[in-house]
């Protein structure tokens, strides 16, 4: 997945308002390569496992991280153009930030902290203030308005610096794990008001997660970064259904091959072949859904073209359900019930045959 | 003593009886010399001596000095510790070094090489005298400039620590809000840095109104023009001791004071 020709660009950006960017930064041997368009009013979600580059990304759209080369436009305005040496400063490009331990200046209350940015563009102090104490209000914290952040919840404290961050009412969001350094409980409260407050936004958000559950309840696209490069950009469904990296089929719970396919076959690079109901040409995914994998004492007979032996390498608990990691010629999970574990004698090492009906075998272009 | 103290030393009674002793010996000889010191305070003439004029003069002037090098210290001093904590450039750890080298330093060579760098001949001294006129040694500004040489490195070592372990993220976080860096410097990064600040203006007050060495050799020893409290303790001694005794008392006092606002660093957490 690391030439550029598997980089994936998402549509055209609609009528020029929103995020375009196309930025290459190199930091080390890190390079971090992405080209995105996000519409005023769009949430996009960026996964990616750790050191993907995520959070760079989002400094890089800020301004704290300058771009090696490429372009970064907002609303039409450019923000940094290398090529014509453009680089507008982090305070002057309107893009407001969330950062993951909510980064309340200390000294300051929780009006003063919202009012800051306010105050910084040279709000006349009384006005800033009940501005911010307006935006205190909408995120229900209007008796907090005093108290200095070290009084405050973990989910008070996020609260606030979402209020500080859209005070100043930036053109677009940017967050950085904003929920995960609450507790479970504050966590669903302020994830079901921050959906709230981003469909309120209208402006482009970006939110960086690692919590796929997360990204799903809040945005509408998701951004998958690899290795700094964006190896998925597309719809939640599209994301769960058809998963473009092991990684991503992995968050979603479903088996990813790779393979070359000539109609109904698909040839995997490990000799193996799988057999889809569909048929297809060229390089191609095929995703199974762990559900569709059925498992055998003995080398079942009958309709399934899709049969493999292999070994039981581990079992794990997935809610009501077992999953069951097979190795074999052809590494597989299986999803079944605990009754059928007790019914098959499944422990880790025994011999087992999995199968899969041709019509599960989902494929899709590579 | 706070209930933490006496559980801290009760359970360190372990020791081994000959550490104890070493410790108090120690003990003995850092207090009882200040014990002596107030012992023999002639309180019968305090008045009498805080009304002598050259007394007054060197009080008056060790402060005027003393705050002055503050000032200086902190004006400069700030910004190098910002360029030491936050930038990147080559040789910046030989700076480093010869910047807080006056710390160790023996004081009278700090005189010396002030004379030779800003003496009447001296590398700036004779350009800067034949420019505008302005002679440093023998001066006000002279002492100004021996106690802020030898003070100043203790404030850039304790602003540096403090902004290296000031999380940077707030700078960025004032950034975003659309605070320019001197706003964000201002509003942000010098209200999180007040302790350790503090801390270094207060380290650097002491030691400039401390100084004698680098003072008494660029500077010389003037009564009224350059004679410091040290300076004048030293010359007191040898013609009215009660008068040396009650300068060394305030002077104590001081550190008291400047030891006090600094307790959370140096005392407490025991």
């Amino acid at each position: 997945m690391s030439s550029r020709t598997a980089r994936v660009r998402s549509s055209d950006a609609p009528g020029g308002g929103g995020l375009a960017a196309d930025v290459t930064v190199a930091l080390g041997a890190f390079t971090l390569d992405v080209a995105l368009h996000v519409a005023a009013g769009e949430v996009v979600a960026v996964l990616g496992p750790n050191g993907a580059g995520k959070s760079t990304l989002l400094r890089v759209f800020a301004g704290l991280v300058p771009v090696d080369a490429g372009r970064v436009e907002l609303d039409g305005a450019v923000l940094d153009d290398s090529a014509a040496g453009v680089r507008v400063p982090p305070e002057q490009r309107g893009v407001g930030m969330v950062f993951q331990e909510h980064l309340l200046f200390p000294h300051l209350s929780a009006a003063e902290n919202v009012a800051f940015g306010l105050r910084a563009k040279g709000t006349p102090w009384r006005q800033a203030r009940t501005q911010a104490l307006g935006w205190l209000a909408k995120v229900g914290l209007s008796a907090a308005a005093g108290r200095k952040p070290r009084a405050l919840s973990g989910g008070q404290g996020q609260r606030v610096a979402l209020a500080r961050a859209l005070a100043v009412k930036p053109r677009m969001l940017l967050m950085d794990e904003p929920l995960s350094a609450l507790d479970v409980e504050a966590r669903l409260a302020i994830r079901r008001e921050l959906r709230a407050h981003l469909e309120a936004f209208g402006g482009p958000s970006l939110i960086v997660t690692h919590d796929p559950v997360e990204a799903i309840a809040l945005a509408t696209r998701l951004l998958i970064l690899e290795e700094g490069r964006v190896v998925q950009d597309g719809s939640i469904d599209d994301v769960t259904q058809r998963p473009r990296s092991s990684w991503v089929a992995g968050l979603v719970g479903l088996n990813l091959y790779r393979g070359h396919a000539d109609g109904h076959s698909v040839r995997l690079p490990s000799a193996q072949e799988l057999v889809a109901a569909t048929s297809a040409h060229g390089a191609v995914f095929a995703a199974v859904h762990p559900r569709a994998v059925a498992l055998y004492r003995s080398r079942p007979e009958g309709t399934p073209r899709n049969v493999w032996p292999g070994t039981v390498d581990g079992l794990d608990a997935q809610g009501d359900r077992i999953r069951i990691h097979i190795d074999g010629p052809l590494p597989i999970v299986a999803e079944v019930t605990p009754a059928a574990v007790a019914a098959l004698d499944l422990g880790v090492g025994g011999e087992i045959y999995a199968s899969v009906k041709a019509t599960e075998v989902v494929l899709y272009p590579a | 003593m706070n209930g933490r103290s006496v559980t801290a030393v009760r359970s360190r009674s372990s020791m081994p009886a000959g550490m104890v002793w070493l410790g108090v010996a120690a003990m003995a000889l850092l207090i009882l010399p200040l014990v002596g010191l107030v012992l023999n305070t002639p309180w019968a003439r305090v008045g009498e001596l805080l009304g002598d004029p050259s007394v007054l003069a060197a009080l008056r002037l060790s402060l005027l000095t003393s705050l002055s090098a503050l000032a200086l210290s902190t004006v400069l001093g700030v910004p190098l510790a910002w360029l030491l904590a936050r930038h990147a450039f080559p040789g910046k750890a030989l700076l480093r070094a010869l910047c807080v080298l006056p710390m160790v330093l023996p004081p009278v060579v700090g005189g010396v090489a002030l004379l030779l760098a800003f003496g009447r001949r001296g590398l700036i001294g004779e350009p800067l005298a034949q420019l505008t006129g302005i002679t440093l040694p023998f001066s006000a500004a002279g002492v100004v400039l021996a106690e802020t040489f030898v003070a100043m490195p203790f404030l850039i070592v304790t602003v540096e620590a403090g902004l290296r372990a000031l999380d940077g993220r707030y700078e960025d976080v004032a950034a975003t809000l659309g605070a320019s860096r001197w706003l964000s410097f201002r509003r942000v990064t010098l209200p999180l840095l007040g302790p350790s600040l503090g801390a270094g203006m207060a380290l650097c007050w002491a030691r400039a109104l401390g100084e004698f060495g680098a003072t008494i050799t660029f500077a010389g020893n003037l009564s009224g023009r350059t004679q410091t409290m040290p300076l004048a303790v030293y010359l007191q001694l040898e013609r009215d001791v009660d008068a040396a005794t009650l300068l060394s008392l305030i002077l104590l006092a001081i550190s008291v004071v400047v030891l006090v606002a600094l307790r959370g660093r140096y005392l407490g957490s025991a």
